[in-house]
């Protein structure tokens, strides 16, 4: 046995991009434990959603939790605000949704896999990578008004229309972005510098995975086949717009990566669909209903599943608000995942599990 | 969603008979401020039908304490941490201060008298 | 060595998210990559405070990031500039009078350069950033300025009167009553 060293991580650190505190206890460099302090970004949100705000206001409220899965805070906040008050979303309403969220997922996608190749020491590849992210902010800035915090879902549909212009450009700029992912997964697939630094690295296997209660990608990535848009096709109709499960088997940095590069081609499939069959109807359904009883919603965020639970008490407040953000339930697994490894590798392997500490803590 | 009533004497035993590692999945621990009691609950849904989410619900007083499940849930302390802090209530094994700062006046989600 | 004119043309920036939503911060993430390109000012993410000039903070301070704010900048060297990102971390912005927020970063540090929107833009962003390296040079030419002590002059034969002093003292209480 050698001589046990701590090494601290952050909380203000060059690979992360917020404050996250990871306490390494290292022995001849490979990490034996880590503590972990993930809430620095504690804001009260829940609180303030049910004394300072109307439940009308607080869809714009939540998608202020995170910066990068915004559309999916404020959809899911609106999906549960409907259940309470008994009303059903129009259907073009649901596919506009939809197609804000793949977009979100596309960007989101990009900035994890440009992340993890700059936290790896692959500048190059970081740059390349965020030169073909900057398509889907403009398409999101042309669907819905603004480069991040879009404001799209509101409760009983969305603010904003698509136009035709602006789904030819989807299209048009869809075309260009293909043979760029393809290049993308070219790199991450078949570059030897990188796989040395990624295959192996943070692994976790399938029985840990279903042990710890893991979701999205980093689930996925170790072969635990969990993902809500399989499962709720009653409230955002996934199936038929062409959605399909990707999963891989090893679970280590380089299978993460591989299942978010091959998610962003069913992502690209669906806005394909959604835009070649948007249905036609109006964009809100109206209601003067107070919100009652109690409802929760499960919605696939970027990073995987997003839970809220509300209860109403016929009032404009609510009484109650959970948020469950997909980081949340990762962070005792992220905790586990770092044994065995040795510690120059830490910042890619925290990047590939693709933290969202804003969302964790509220 | 499938609302189970349990109490704290019998949660364990419940939540143990119910919870199959390979087949369920922990979501969340939640509870709700009713004025004089305290309703928690336990979210888990199932992996092969998945739209089903099940809920174990306890009315307890304030000062009741819960006993801790990271025994069969193991990742349900990150949970337990969260909600002592913020609803101020008593579980067994986890300590105060994993969200808030030990200065702040404790259970801000509690209802204000 | 012409280090004036090197730290002008290069700044190296350092950020923080002092408890923001990370919108602000992919911005500024965009801002090194190639479309919007704050290298071409010579700007350079740097992830150390004590080699960095410009102070990118993002998000309302919440009370367990408070003191790890200060503490970046207190360890930055001067000359320094502050640059607040965002409406939150202006004023507090949405989370204002939450109980876990503070409300704008300027209750902590002093800020030089405010940049508004909701999340900001990264032209916002490098806007603010081309006037912070104005006022990083001002800043700079008022270190340069030598500083003289000044020796105030003693009085001669200055034995202090106990009585006048005193009396002067009963005088000006009188005078404020």
């Amino acid at each position: 046995m050698g001589k046990q060293y701590e090494i601290p991580l952050g909380a203000q650190h060059i690979s992360l991009l917020e404050p996250l505190h990871f306490k390494f206890t290292t022995e001849n460099e490979k990490i034996i434990s880590t503590d972990a302090n993930v809430y620095y970004v504690h804001r009260g949100i829940e609180e303030a959603c049910c004394t300072k705000f109307k439940f009308r206001q607080v869809s714009f409220v939540v998608g202020r939790v995170c910066g990068l899965c915004s559309i999916s805070h404020s959809t899911a906040y609106s999906q549960v605000a409907e259940k309470l008050v008994n009303i059903e979303a129009p259907l073009r309403a649901k596919y506009l949704r939809m197609l804000v969220i793949e977009l979100d997922r596309i960007h989101s996608h990009l900035l994890c896999l440009s992340h993890v190749a700059e936290n790896a020491g692959f500048e190059a590849l970081f740059m390349k990578t965020m030169q073909y992210r900057e398509f889907s902010m403009e398409m999101l800035e042309a669907v819905c008004g603004n480069r991040i915090q879009y404001d799209f879902s509101i409760v009983g549909g969305v603010a904003r229309d698509l136009k035709a212009e602006v789904a030819g450009m989807i299209l048009q700029r869809l075309k260009t972005f293909l043979p760029q992912l393809d290049e993308l997964v070219d790199i991450f697939q078949n570059n030897w510098t990188l796989s040395l630094k990624n295959k192996g690295a943070g692994a976790i296997t399938r029985e840990a995975a279903m042990r710890l209660n893991v979701v999205g990608p980093f689930a996925r990535a170790a072969g635990l086949a969990i993902d809500v848009r399989n499962e709720t096709e009653d409230l955002l109709p996934w199936k038929e717009v062409g959605f399909e499960m990707v999963t891989d088997t090893t679970g280590d940095v380089y299978a993460r990566n591989m299942v978010r590069l091959r998610e962003l081609y069913i992502s690209i499939r669906i806005i394909r669909n959604i835009i070649a069959s948007l249905p036609e109807s109006a964009l809100v359904t109206e209601t003067k209903a107070f919100p009652d009883g109690e409802a929760v919603v499960r919605l696939e965020a970027p990073r995987g599943e997003l839970f809220y639970y509300a209860k109403g008490n016929k009032t404009q407040m609510l009484e109650r608000l959970k948020i469950k953000a997909p980081t949340f339930s990762n962070v005792a697994a992220m905790v586990e995942a770092f044994t065995g490894n040795e510690y120059g590798s830490a910042p890619a392997i925290i990047a590939s599990y693709d933290p969202c500490l804003s969302c964790t803590s509220r | 969603m499938n609302k189970i009533e349990t109490s704290v004497d019998s949660l364990k035993k419940d939540i143990g008979a119910f919870y199959k590692p390979d087949l369920h999945h922990f979501m969340v621990m939640n509870a709700v401020d009713l004025g004089d009691k305290i309703e928690l609950q336990w979210f888990f849904c199932n992996y092969a039908f998945p739209s089903a989410v099940t809920t174990f619900y306890t009315l307890i007083s304030p000062d009741t304490e819960v006993p801790d499940i990271s025994d069969i849930v193991p990742s349900a302390w990150v949970a337990q941490a969260e909600l002592a802090d913020l609803m101020n209530i008593n579980i067994e094994n986890t300590k105060k201060g994993f969200v808030l700062e030990p200065d702040f006046e404790s259970g801000p989600l509690r209802k204000k008298k | 060595m012409k280090l004036a004119v090197y730290r002008k043309k290069s700044p190296w920036i350092l950020h923080y998210n002092a408890g923001g939503c990370n919108g602000c911060d992919i911005e500024i993430l965009a801002c090194l990559g190639p479309k919007y390109d704050i290298e071409r000012f010579g700007m350079i993410n740097s992830g150390n405070p004590k080699q960095s000039d410009i102070l990118l903070v993002t998000g309302p301070v919440t009370k367990r990031s408070r003191e790890r704010l200060v503490e970046v900048y207190a360890q930055m060297p001067e000359p320094k500039v502050v640059v607040s990102c965002g409406a939150c971390a202006c004023t507090g912005g949405v989370f204002r009078g939450m109980y876990n927020c503070e409300g704008g970063i300027d209750q902590y540090i002093p800020v030089d350069v405010y940049v508004c929107g909701c999340g900001s833009r990264p032209e916002q962003i490098i806007d603010g950033v081309i006037k912070a390296l104005d006022i990083l040079e001002r800043k700079t030419l008022e270190l340069e300025v030598s500083v003289r002590l000044k020796k105030v002059p003693v009085e001669e034969n200055g034995q202090v009167n106990r009585r006048e002093v005193a009396a002067k003292i009963i005088h000006t209480q009188h005078t404020y009553e």
